[in-house]
């Protein structure tokens, strides 16, 4: 499984359509049986405590997409911050078993794992 | 050695900079800078980050404002985490009016701290990242206050890493013998 990470419309999906995967076969705030799982951070917004039970699935994915959530001012409001959190701990973990974990800055894929 | 981690909340800096700290040898200190509550957020965190320092040797400062005031060994590694809970509770004074002294106090403070321990590992978090719009002048003044911090510590540290998804970036400074691989 390949992380890519980065901020908002930072060239993650650009970057992944570069590897080669069409449009049909990103799933966008979802996991069904497409091989790009796009958006993680909406799945885990949607409901934070079962963040963690999705490792697995995750982890067999060919990419997986995610906004960096933690930096910037830290939100007043809690159900954000435990969103925020749970995102983290997630990419955490998914970056421990990443073949490779890729950071786009300004459009520019950064290789933070996993070599060129 | 001074070394600084900064990154997003949630990245793993806490447990990078424990594993260095755990590392080195010597008293080990935690300098703990939260204000107390008992808010369940709040106790939640903090037994996290006891369960995450038991059994590796750290003994507890709390210490909220005013770090330099601490006795310690010369030979001590301190882990201070974190700055952005000092700056929060050093910005303003007694009548809660901004403190336009903070910078330079926080500053003077660290550098008592590094002079007297062996090894001083610092904690911060990357609040200026991130939309600055909309927020009250008093969170603008903490994001400058804490941006600033940050970059007066890493000019002055040896080691400077930015965490992100858990993987230590070293910004600045060699690979040294403490790093976690």
């Amino acid at each position: 499984m390949i992380l890519v990470i980065g901020g908002a419309a930072s060239g993650k999906r650009d970057y992944v359509r570069g590897l080669g995967y069409e449009e049909s076969q990103f799933a966008t705030g979802a996991i069904d049986n497409r091989p790009v799982v796009d958006r993680l951070q909406e799945i885990v917004a949607a409901d934070k405590d079962a963040a963690e039970g999705l490792l697995e699935v995750l982890c067999a994915k060919e990419v997986v997409i995610c906004d960096e959530v933690g930096s910037g001012v830290i939100p007043a409001e809690r159900h954000e911050r435990e969103v925020r959190e749970a995102t983290g701990r997630l990419c955490n973990q998914l970056a421990g078993h990443a073949e490779k974990v890729v950071r786009l800055v300004a459009g520019i894929p950064v290789v933070i794992k996993g070599g060129a | 050695m001074r070394v600084l981690f900064t990154g997003g909340s949630a990245c793993g800096k806490s447990s990078y900079a424990e594993r260095m700290a755990s590392a080195l040898p010597g008293p080990r200190y935690y300098l703990a800078t939260m204000v107390g509550s008992n808010d369940e957020e709040f106790l939640r965190r903090i037994e996290r980050h006891h369960a995450m320092r038991r059994d590796r040797g750290f003994d507890s400062i709390e210490r909220p404002r005013s770090v330099s005031g601490i006795d310690l060994a010369d030979d001590s590694c301190v882990l201070l985490e974190c700055l952005c809970n000092l700056a929060a509770n050093e910005m303003f004074d007694e009548d809660n009016r901004l403190d336009n002294g903070a910078f330079q106090r926080i500053l003077d403070d660290i550098k008592v701290l590094e002079e007297k321990c062996a090894h001083l590992l610092v904690v911060t978090n990357d609040v200026g990242s991130g939309s600055a719009l909309g927020y009250s002048d008093s969170t603008c003044a903490y994001v400058e206050l804490l941006g600033s911090l940050n970059a007066a510590l890493a000019e002055r540290f040896d080691v400077v890493y930015e965490l992100v998804c858990g993987i230590p970036l070293r910004v600045k400074g060699a690979p040294w013998e403490a790093e976690p691989q």
